[in-house]
């Protein structure tokens, strides 16, 4: 098994080209641990860090764009992204612990394709879109598209996800994502729930973003939850729609660390609670004022 | 003074700095490497063993199996288990060897250069098997018509061992009820999960004898199953613990000690001399080896209208799995404790060990009282529901006292200090009050869950625990002290204290150099130790049933006095040895139960706070006060250590230590699958709280206290859930998603 390094977009889809054979990777916590549980060697193994647009982080150029190969800990550490995007910065701070935090990515954790990543609900209910380069060029896709099952996704042969692209939030915006596993940390989602809120300013929801994860084979939004949302106040009512409706997207299966009837009543909770804790955000959010894009 | 005091520990620079050796460490760069075939098969009879391509894979030194081994069966209390199943019968013994009970039976045992080439030629080897059905669990295991699992033993049925109580008249305690509260409990496995995996390594010593260098709990007792097993005279044998990485119970029976001497001694026949090595994975210890017992308890119990108990109807079924290991002394310990530390005028108590083809049930920390104190705390607590008593004022009016008879109809021990347990608990777990109610907590997120999903509650529990062998077990410990000095000179300025007793990280060998330093009135530093080798060490029994303390303790103060009286007699080096015996026990009259069934007891009480999230069917433990009598803290510090980590022990196995069992064998055998406690997951606030009521007959008064954390933690974490929700859990780990389950199903808050 080869290790190749290369520093340009360019050098990775020459080299991937050469070599079909081979396998990219970030942090390598996923590929580390499956190699070591018996997954056949792949016959290269192209590490992307050294690819400097993989691991920078700006907000120039009217929206945030993320290094597909940057540390998760680089991302919990940036305030300015925290303070526009505290849920999709928690739910990359859920991964694993501060170890893995430090070679962990948001490319890694999309395209090692788990159906239980932490950041993907975040990334979608924020709208992110990831920025794919392969032997044809570059492409952009939205994230909530890239994953296709458990363990797959729509790259094609020689592809890899070089960067995220991220709009900056308009006014009135909250995010949040809340999981559940048993312990503490160091645990597989058994079911989590990112949201984004905008609200009017009558305080009713002017837009709606519900995504689950680890309840159905890849995360999913639920726009039956997003429609019973907008337009309208966050009450009993609503939240009560929400969570059923939440509960009704989901297709989970049955395994060591939860039911299918626990995954189910659960992702309707923390759904609920995860559209409660967003809009307490947005109402709170001083986003607009200083932190637009067409303001900066 | 040394006693009473905390040191620092022996053994702490070399754990800290990295240099102290466990048995993994001890395996030198040109040992030979062991592997351990297990057959794989929960239940199958062997029609053919192949190990002919095994043998000529590259790298392949030899390849053992059944024909190998003397004396092709071993057991700790009870021979039951081939040492390796096999075709063709060896040795004496009647226990049939050509069938697999169990998916870790030992099929061969490879011996490579390298662990590549051991894992080929197990791969290699080629077996056939004739499955036989597969007894999943104890119900099957007791269905008509299930087959033999050891139709050696002549019963004709797998309920292998069979205790009673009969005490009083049952009619008559039915007759003053005021109150019955009746249930099933359903308890569960749990795992030891030591921070380190069976490994050993086994060579000829200097002087011939077959030497194993491993972890466990009781040298001299591994020594007599190697001993027996090879067929050999125990003085041919040696036994030494390097340092252990935590024990449990787990390392009560033996994992690789017969297979590693059996494999140095063969080699050695053939003029191969290097040392054989094997370091099990995480996996092939949580499949490899026992656990504690799952099992099911069926409990009747009534009290009159001022709470005293006035009958208790109880029967236990334990899964022993494929082998007894420990489970007939178990059985005796959950059998005695069914009826809690109370007194019970009229007691009808059954216990029964029943073979399945499951994982072993074996030692645990607590050894059967966990399960049982489970069953008498709830049933306890539900009396006192039933009844509108307070929890603590009903166990005021039915603890044990001095000079209560207990439930197998002889006086308790003097030192019944289990109301001052309960006072003590009580007292402080009333200051301050409970948290405010609606405090949120996140156990899984870095948002708070919805406030209004929160409930909290209180719980108690209480129990009493024996410290050492019961039930007439010829208990002993010895030690050995030698004292140095000149002829002239009127105090020794140093000795050498020899035991045998394992140090499997409580700190014991601490504690025997402080008993020792006590005994002889010298400075710590002046005591050497020289543990746990039984080429030097008398035996010392095992460090298990809280016991260790207390028996070195009494054994070390005897030697400390013969010692001293060969220094007065003129002898340089003065040497004292002593082999301390503890008051008889006797076993269970197999009819009615009576006997005099332990000499010593520890006393424990605990009170527990959590919340509990109703939306996700987390709990929380916010708090919980654990009172131990320990009689005299011979090291506080240490003390504390085991309360400690007790709880956090107790609070996975009632929180979300779930190993899966399917069809007999283990689904879970990884850590990332069953969940021990992390660092962010036990109770909030721990406040181990400590009497010292003396034992009159334990060494300064010290009493054993290593298994009470672990007795009362499910009774209280229950009785607590039950305060916040209204809901009796008669069963756990009490996951998030059985809570939940549990929650809906019953309508509940
Ligand atoms: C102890 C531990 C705890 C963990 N806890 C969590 C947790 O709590 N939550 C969670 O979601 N995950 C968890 N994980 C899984 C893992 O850490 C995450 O999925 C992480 O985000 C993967 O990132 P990585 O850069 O290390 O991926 P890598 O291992 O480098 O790659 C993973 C996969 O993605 C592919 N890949 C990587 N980068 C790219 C790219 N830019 N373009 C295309 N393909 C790419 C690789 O080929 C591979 O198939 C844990 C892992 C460990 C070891």
């Amino acid at each position: 098994m080869k290790y190749l390094a290369p520093k340009t977009v360019e050098e990775a889809t020459t080299l991937l080209a050469e070599h079909p054979g081979a396998t990219v990777f970030a942090g390598a916590t996923d590929v580390i641990p499956q190699l070591k549980a018996g997954r056949p060697e792949p016959e290269a193994l192209v590490d992307l860090k050294k690819i400097s647009q993989a691991v920078s982080v700006s907000d120039e150029g009217g929206h945030w764009s993320i290094g597909a190969a940057t540390a998760t800990a680089k991302l919990t550490g940036n305030k300015a992204l925290a303070a526009e995007f505290p849920g999709l910065v928690e739910a990359a701070g859920l991964i694993g612990s501060d170890q893995v935090q430090s070679r962990a990515t948001l490319g890694g954790n999309l395209c090692n394709a788990s159906p239980a990543a932490d950041s993907v609900p975040a990334m979608i209910a924020n709208g992110m879109r990831a920025v794919i380069a392969g032997p044809g060029g570059t492409r952009t896709v939205a994230v909530e598209d890239i994953p296709t099952g458990p363990g797959s996704t729509q790259l094609q042969p020689g592809e890899f996800v070089v960067s995220f692209e991220l709009d900056h939030a308009p006014a009135r915006t909250g995010d949040a994502y809340l999981r559940l596993i048993p312990r503490t940390e160091m645990d597989i989602a058994v079911v989590g729930a990112g949201v984004r809120i905008t609200l009017d300013d009558a305080g009713n929801v002017a837009s709606a973003t519900v995504a689950i994860g680890a309840v159905a084979p890849t995360a999913r939004r639920v726009p039956a939850a997003e429609e019973a949302l907008v337009g309208n106040p966050i009450n009993d009512t609503t939240l009560a729609a929400v969570a059923e409706a939440a509960s009704a997207a989901c297709n989970p299966i049955d395994d060591k660390r939860g039911t299918i009837a626990y995954r189910r009543q659960v992702a309707g909770v923390l759904a609920r609670r995860a559209v409660v804790a967003a809009a307490e955000r947005a109402a709170a959010s001083t986003n607009g004022a200083s932190n637009n894009g067409e303001t900066r | 003074m040394s006693v009473g005091g905390t040191p620092r520990r022996i053994d702490s620079e070399g754990k800290v700095t990295g240099v102290t050796e466990y048995p993994a460490d001890r395996i030198p760069p040109d040992a030979l490497v062991a592997k351990v075939v297990f057959t794989n098969q929960a239940h199958a009879r062997l029609t053919s063993l192949d190990v002919r391509a095994a043998e000529v894979t590259p790298g392949v030194v030899a390849v053992f199996t059944a024909p190998d081994v003397p004396v092709n069966v071993y057991g700790l209390t009870l021979p039951d288990q081939p040492v390796f199943v096999g075709t063709s019968h060896t040795g004496r013994t009647d226990v049939p060897c050509d069938v697999s009970r169990w998916e870790a039976d030992h099929l061969a045992l490879v011996v490579a250069e390298t662990a590549h080439a051991a894992d080929q030629a197990a791969a290699a080897i080629v077996a056939t098997w004739e499955p036989l059905p597969v007894l999943g669990d104890i119900d099957e295991a007791m269905a008509p018509g299930a087959p033999l699992l050891h139709p050696e033993n002549g019963l004709g049925h797998n309920v292998y061992t069979t205790y009673n109580i009969r005490k009083g008249d049952m009619a008559a305690g039915w007759a003053a009820a005021a109150a019955v509260v009746e249930a099933t409990y359903e308890v569960p496995y749990q795992e030891h999960a030591y921070l380190q995996p069976e490994a050993g390594m086994a060579y000829i010593d200097d002087h011939g004898r077959v030497t194993v260098e491993i972890a466990g709990q009781w040298t001299h007792e591994d020594r007599e199953q190697i001993a027996h097993a090879l067929d050999l005279p125990e003085d041919e044998i040696r036994v030494i613990y390097p340092a252990i990485g935590g024990a449990f119970g787990g390392r009560e029976d033996t994992s690789l000690q017969i297979v590693l001497a059996l494999a140095a001694w063969r080699l050695h026949q053939r003029g191969e001399h290097r040392p054989v090595g094997c370091v099990w994975s995480r996996e092939e210890s949580i499949v490899g080896h026992h656990k504690r017992h799952r099992g099911r308890i069926q409990a009747r119990w009534g009290a009159d209208a001022e709470g005293r108990i006035t009958a208790v109807e109880s029967e236990a079924w334990l899964d022993a799995g494929g082998y007894n290991y420990t489970s007939n002394k178990v059985l005796g310990n959950l059998h005695l404790g069914q009826g809690g530390p109370y007194e019970v005028p009229n007691a009808q108590v059954t216990s029964h060990a029943v073979y399945t083809n499951a994982v072993p049930g074996g030692a645990f920390r607590g050894f059967g009282g966990p399960q049982s104190a489970y069953v008498a705390e709830c049933q306890m607590n539900k009396l006192a529901e039933a009844l509108g008593l307070d929890p603590v004022e009903i166990r005021r009016r039915n603890v044990l006292r001095d000079g209560s008879i207990g439930i197998t109809q002889t006086p308790m021990p003097d030192g019944v200090t289990i109301a001052q347990v309960v006072e003590a608990c009580a007292a402080a777990a009333s200051t301050p009050p409970p948290a405010s109610p609606s405090e949120p907590f996140t156990p899984f997120a870095t948002l708070g869950p919805a406030a209004g999903d929160l409930r909290r509650g209180r719980g108690f529990a209480c129990a009493f625990k024996n410290v050492g062998f019961s039930f007439g077990f010829p208990e002993r410990c010895e030690a050995e002290i030698v004292l140095h000095g000149a002829v002239g000179d009127d105090a020794p300025h140093g000795a050498d204290l020899f035991h045998a007793g394992a140090d499997v990280g409580q700190g014991a060998h601490t504690v025997f150099t402080q008993m020792a330093a006590e005994a002889l009135g010298l400075p710590i530093e002046r005591v050497h130790g020289h543990f746990s080798d039984t080429a030097i060490t008398g035996d010392s029994g095992s460090a298990s049933a809280s016991r260790l303390t207390w028996m070195a303790g009494n054994a070390i103060l005897g030697a400390a006095e013969e010692a001293d009286k060969a220094w007065r007699n003129g002898d340089r080096p003065a040497v004292g040895k002593f082999r301390y015996v503890p008051p008889p026990t006797e076993a269970l009259d197999p009819e009615t139960g009576v006997c005099t069934p332990n000499f010593s007891y520890g006393y424990v009480a605990q009170a527990v706070e959590l919340t509990v999230d109703t939306g996700t069917g987390h709990i929380r433990v916010d708090r919980v006060v654990s009172t131990h009598d320990v009689g005299r803290a011979i090291n506080p510090d240490l003390v504390v250590a085991q309360i400690e980590g007790g709880v956090v022990q107790a609070h996975g196995y009632v929180l979300s230590e779930d190993l899966q069992v399917r069809d007999a064998r283990i689904q879970t055998p990884r850590l990332s699958t069953y969940l021990i406690p992390g660092i962010g997951d036990g109770p909030t606030v721990i406040e181990p709280l400590i009497l010292e009521l003396a034992d009159p007959i334990g060494p300064w008064g010290a009493r054993g206290m290593a298994e009470m954390p672990m007795m009362t933690y499910a009774p209280a974490v229950v009785a607590a859930l039950h305060d916040a929700t209204g809901v009796w859990f008669d069963a756990f780990p009490l996951t998030p998603s059985r809570v939940l389950a549990r929650l809906n199903e019953s309508g509940r808050p």
